[in-house]
């Protein structure tokens, strides 16, 4: 009895010290807002699960850092929902009631989000739709997925001169940022009548999903010769089995410009990736926010400037046989920078 | 009279025991929404009181179904897909009916059917529901993927919207029909035969069924009921949403779990109240609401919810032990 007296006081206690800890950023927080000329911007996203999201928030976090310090009065917080659409709807609630200047909104589904755009915007809160793009929505903040997914296809099938084995690894079925990515990579293998798709398949944005399916396709397909992904996170397990399994006549071909599947690029498994980076699309919102805000000129649909990024070599390679030389590519060392640096493109200075 | 006087005192410590139970939460649910209030007044704002109770509004119906199954000893891990699958159902009926009564109808039946089929594997097949409701899951989930092309279909018709959309002020008619649904659910078992059966079936399976109930049927009707549950959720998600989304109601089970679970209803089965259950649901309501509004890290909103369900956790076998010394 003595003993579970002293494990619930224990419990008591560490919920105390984590409530405490977590509380005491909130308040902070709230205590700026309370301050004068304010701009409290919320970001509500889908999920918290790939390496991609860390680095996306991470960007956003040191973003609203760097502009409070520079321009004070700023201040932010993100929150996930796990996957769960009822979840997402009650936090997008719940956040509405807080009155924030800007909302991103990375909806599960962006149709059951209409109802909610309205009630924010009556309460006078910008919302931007992220990645996938919705009417009712103050600006929609794009990515290109279709035009990305076509330039990742399209190097895929020119580093193989028109002649491979393919299996892309899809998002969750019904997400339209996913869907428009696997349109824009079968786009571009389809310029290639001799590249064929010998399998696809959803792996819901789940690295261990990703793993048991790239084990099974080393298994079942033997003269697979490219793995293309509609995410980078789905690149780390993929590489790593390839990697135990001696299997080195494959190549993996990515979409996200995450920092580690760049320098992967370097070693030459990786043929051709897509710059997002999270790092750099955290800060963006956060420079997207004070423009909006702050009477600056911004497009309604604002269109992520994100290049394919290859190695020298690669890119030599693909535009010798036939890639485009109108699409602008990045060089591994240039998108690293970038990637990791978000402050280059969309730092205080950016808006001054 | 011995003998009776023991089972009135044996009464007595349970029930006393219940409400201490009881006690304990409603105190740690004042303690932590005077925590919030503190950190943001608007967390007892009545606008943001009306999303707290339009929030726990599926969850409540939800977890109500969900009680009943545990305290037979079971689980159900198939209500949130079947929240998705019944949706898909009776969108799809709507569409080419255009009659939102028999929609409503359909989606109700679609949910029961799969509690139907959880009901017959586990009652008349004596198979494991964790294993069966686990496989009915992923079923459900497939069915409402394919019903719905994996897209969301908008729902434009207002009556059939109605009752998950419309609100009196900031408070969501929903909750007035959520309490309509708790009394007679709460009736049923607690004043029905079919409720006694569920506590003997729960209790001692064997001796149930040597006590002449009809434990197969009881088990069946008890699915059946947590199915319809799931399809009455699915006519309030849809009209929340003005859609039906073919991803509604993911992880919806365990969070229900979690709030029967604080609500003192029995792993075991066998013992369990409505009353606690509601408790649950708003203090997890509450909790998860008040998380969000005081812009708490993310991070530790996780750690924060692991912890409170292990505190009432502990404090159930604490208070169980007190009891058998």
């Amino acid at each position: 009895m003595i003993k579970t007296n002293r494990i619930l006081i224990a419990l008591i206690m560490c919920i105390a010290i984590v409530t405490g800890m977590a509380f005491a950023n909130g308040q902070q927080e709230a205590a700026m807002a309370a301050d004068g000329d304010t701009l409290d911007i919320v970001f509500i996203n889908d999920g918290h699960v790939a390496p991609y999201h860390v680095a996306w928030l991470g960007g956003f976090e040191d973003a609203i850092k760097a502009y409070n310090k520079e321009f004070g009065g700023i201040t932010g917080h993100w929150l996930s929902a796990e996957g769960s659409l009822e979840k997402m709807i009650q936090q997008a609630e719940a956040t509405i009631n807080q009155d924030p200047d800007v909302m991103f909104v990375n909806a599960i589904n962006t149709k059951a989000f209409e109802p909610l755009v309205k009630k924010a915007q009556d309460q006078g809160i910008i919302w931007i739709a992220v990645h996938s793009p919705m009417e009712s929505a103050d600006y929609s903040f794009t990515l290109g997925d279709v035009t990305n997914g076509y330039n990742q296809g399209l190097a895929l099938g020119a580093y193989y001169n028109g002649e491979a084995n393919v299996a892309i690894m899809l998002g969750q079925a019904g997400n339209p940022s996913g869907e428009a990515r696997r349109e824009g990579i079968l786009k571009g293998l389809a310029e290639y009548p001799g590249v064929k798709v010998i399998a696809e398949q959803p792996a819901d944005w789940d690295t261990v999903k990703a793993q048991s399916i790239a084990e099974n396709w080393y298994t079942q397909f033997p003269e697979l010769d490219a793995i293309s992904g509609v995410t980078d996170a789905y690149l780390y397990p993929s590489i790593a089995i390839a990697e135990n399994r001696g299997i080195e006549d494959v190549t993996f071909w990515g979409y996200d410009g995450d920092i580690p599947i760049l320098e992967e690029m370097k070693a030459g498994k990786v043929g051709c990736d897509i710059l997002l980076s999270g790092t750099r699309e955290g800060w963006a919102f956060v420079q997207t926010a004070y423009k909006v805000t702050h009477g600056m000129k911004v497009d309604k649909v604002i269109d992520f400037y994100t290049p394919p990024v290859m190695t020298e070599e690669v890119y030599a390679m693909v535009k010798a046989n036939g890639f485009p030389s109108d699409i602008e590519v990045y060089m591994v060392d240039k998108a690293l920078e970038v990637a990791e640096k978000g402050y280059l493109e969309f730092g205080p200075d950016s808006v001054k | 009279m011995e003998l009776s006087k023991a089972g009135f005192k044996g009464k007595f410590r349970i029930s006393a025991s219940k409400n201490v139970r009881y006690l304990f939460l409603i105190g740690l649910i004042i303690v932590v929404s005077t925590f919030f209030t503190f950190i943001n007044p608007k967390f007892l704002s009545l606008v943001n009181i009306g999303i707290l109770l339009r929030s726990i509004s599926v969850l409540f119906l939800l977890s109500m179904g969900m009680t009943f199954v545990i305290i037979t000893g079971g689980v159900d891990l198939s209500v949130g897909s079947n929240v998705a699958f019944a949706g898909a159902v009776g969108v799809l009926t709507l569409q080419a009916t255009g009659n939102p009564v028999i929609a409503a109808i359909v989606t109700i039946a679609a949910g029961a059917a799969i509690g139907f089929i959880n009901g017959y594997f586990v009652g008349k097949l004596d198979l494991s529901p964790f294993m069966i409701t686990l496989a009915t899951m992923a079923l459900a989930r497939g069915l409402s993927l394919v019903l719905y092309k994996a897209d969301a279909i908008s729902v434009t018709n207002e009556a059939f919207l109605w009752l998950g959309k419309t609100s009196v002020g900031p408070f969501p008619i929903v909750i007035v029909f959520d309490i309509l649904v708790f009394l007679f659910i709460k009736s049923l078992l607690n004043r029905h035969t079919f409720g006694r059966d569920v506590f003997a079936v729960g209790s001692n399976l064997k001796a149930a069924h040597l006590l002449g109930r009809n434990v197969n049927m009881v088990l069946i009707k008890v699915y059946v009921l947590t199915g319809v549950m799931a399809g009455i959720s699915s006519i309030i998600t849809i009209g929340r949403v003005s859609s039906g989304q073919p991803w509604a109601g993911l992880n919806l089970e365990f969070d229900a779990i979690t709030a029967v679970v604080m609500g003192g209803t029995s792993m075991a089965g066998g013992e369990g109240s409505l009353v606690g259950t509601i408790i649950g649901v708003i203090f997890y309501g509450i909790i998860i609401n008040g998380l969000i509004l005081t812009g708490a890290n993310p991070y530790f909103q996780s750690v924060a919810k692991g912890l409170i369900l292990l505190i009432v956790v502990v404090l159930d076998q604490v208070q169980k032990n007190r009891s058998a010394e």
